[in-house]
Order: structure tokens, then sequence, then C-alpha cells
């Protein structure tokens, strides 16, 4: 059986790149988005002269970080 | 401030356009005596050194006789073309210009910081900070010109009852991919400089070359994670809502 062609090799060798820097993103996405969330929800508490919704906007932003690790973990595991 | 021999000459034939132009914008400069700091210098600078290159390119343009400069970008195209393409899929080819000018302006900035006399652009948050938000636009006008108003599809989720709580979040995660890009280069850049600086007044000779090296490597590295992840996000403006 002939191996794998130099182009295959080179898109295997792309492949990896692309997966190796999405992950390498994955490390800043739950911490990013707690800090927006809570930025966001304390820009609101300003605004609207309220003292809770710092707490929405941690607890929305955890789960946005949560629900952008779980995207990126499903669309790789689904073009393997 | 400590200017750079190139901000010190820009803020001398054009310092007085700058404050001008800052006074019109209603924004109040720390140093009004100079007004354009180091980084907008190197900013301006990789811009100009970018326009040359391509201008060169451009006129040495052949079909025949492709000559080295043209190989090169040639292979630089290529490169980010067939990365879209495995990314986003066919139809990619309209984002190669913008994909290619992000990269080559990152790395140009990257790069400036090893050379005497210059500093990294990037390493101060305000560039890649900038390179974020124009990509953000980038992707999301992208994604409204594809689906129209239908892109909001990808904001609200599979179930119509669950939007009130799938928009926030969605909104939030977006919001958040602006920090972590900027984030990422600004530290990376910031700690590469940093380093090679600690390194250089302790023992000022060999072991920064070492250093040196590394701030290379991580400036290609970095430059190359930031337009694939802004490649990724195009990719998923671009898909359809499930």
């Amino acid at each position: 059986m002939p191996g794998p062609s130099p182009d295959d090799r080179d898109s295997q060798k792309r492949s990896f790149l692309v997966l190796a820097a999405r992950y390498s993103g994955l490390a800043l996405a739950l911490p990013a988005a707690t800090f927006v969330g809570w930025v966001i929800g304390t820009l609101l508490d300003k605004w609207l002269h309220t003292t809770w919704l710092y707490l929405v906007g941690l607890i929305l932003g955890i789960i946005a970080g949560f629900v952008e690790l779980i995207h990126a973990v499903t669309s790789s595991e689904s073009k393997q | 401030m400590e200017q750079l021999p190139f901000t010190a000459l820009l803020n001398k034939y054009f310092g007085g356009i700058a404050l001008a132009l800052l006074q019109v914008l209603h924004v109040q400069p720390k140093h009004p005596e100079t007004p354009i700091t180091n980084f907008v210098a190197m900013e301006i600078l990789v811009a100009i050194i970018l326009l040359v290159f391509f201008i060169l390119v451009r006129m040495r343009l052949s079909v025949e006789r492709p000559g080295g400069l043209q190989h090169i970008v040639e292979g630089l195209h290529n490169f980010v073309q067939n990365q879209s393409e495995e990314i986003i899929g066919h139809h990619s080819e309209g984002f190669t210009p913008f994909l290619m000018a992000l990269g080559l302006f990152i790395l140009l900035s990257n790069l400036m910081g090893i050379i005497p006399g210059f500093e990294s652009p990037t390493a101060t948050p305000a560039v890649p900070l900038g390179c974020a938000v124009a990509s953000f636009v980038y992707y999301q006008v992208q994604g409204i010109r594809k689906h129209g108003a239908g892109y909001i599809k990808q904001f609200i989720g599979p179930m119509l009852l669950l939007a009130p709580i799938m928009l926030p979040i969605e909104l939030i995660s977006h919001v958040a991919r602006m920090l972590s890009l900027t984030v990422r280069l600004f530290a990376n850049m910031f700690a590469g400089d940093l380093v090679t600086l600690v390194f250089f007044s302790l023992v000022p000779l060999g072991v920064p070359v070492v250093f040196m090296g590394l701030h290379i490597f991580v400036s290609f590295l970095q430059a190359y994670i930031f337009v694939l992840l802004v490649t990724v996000y195009l990719a998923g403006a671009m898909a359809e809502a499930h």
C-alpha cells in the first residue's frame, strides 16, 4: 500500500497546527468571558443604579465561557 | 515618555497636525508637546514598510520570470488561502486579503522589537485591541452579509424559548473573543520584550541572543495564532446555525 502523498502530509501537518492553535485559544476563553460578563454587569449597575447586576453578569460570563469551551470541543470532535 | 528616534522625527514634522486632529476629536494628549506616541509611530512605520513592500512586489510581478519577492508573497498567499479553505470551506478566497494584511501587520509589528531603536507596537495593549476590534467587526459584517437577518439565529440558540438566556451568553462570548485575542498577543509580546531587556541588562553578551531567537519564534507563532483564530471565528460566522 503506498504511503500518504506529500499533499496529504502537508494537510495533516496543517490540521495539527490548526488544532493546536485552536486549543491554545481555549486557555483564555473562560477567564475572558467571566471578566467581560462582570464588566458588563458592573456597567449596567452604574447605569441603572442597581447593586446586583454585576452578579448576573458574572454568572452569565462563566456560563458563556463554558459554552465557548463546549462549542470548540464539540466542533473539533465532529470534524474528526 | 522616552521618545524613539522615529517618534521624535514624526513629532517634529507632524506633531502640530496630530495635535490639531486630536483636538478636533476632543482628545487631550498626555504630553501635548509630543502628541505622537511611540506605538503610533511604530504602527505608521509598519504600515509604510508594508506599503513599500507591496508596491515593489506589484512593480516586479511577472508570469514568465517571477522573482524572489513574488515567490515569497505567493507562498504566503497560498498558505493563508489553503488554511482558510480548510477551516471555512469553499468560497473563502474573499477573506484572504484581510487575513493576510492582518497577519503581516501583526508579524512585522511583533518583529520590530528586536531591532535596536525600535519597539513592538503590539507590546502596547491598544494595538492588539485595535486588531481584535477590526477582526470582530469584519467577521460580524461578513456573517450579516451572508445570512442577512438570519444571522441572529447564531446568537439565540436552537430553541426560541431559551433565546432570552442564550442571547446575552452569546454576546458575552463574542465580546470575550476580542479580549482573549488582545490579552494573548499583548502579554506574549510584552513578556518577550521584557525578558530580552532583563537578560540584556544582566548579561549583555551572548545570552540575550537566545532570548531574541525566542522572541522571533514567539512573533511568528502569535501572528499565526491570531490569524488562525480570526479564521475560526469567520468560519463560525459563515456556518449555518443549527
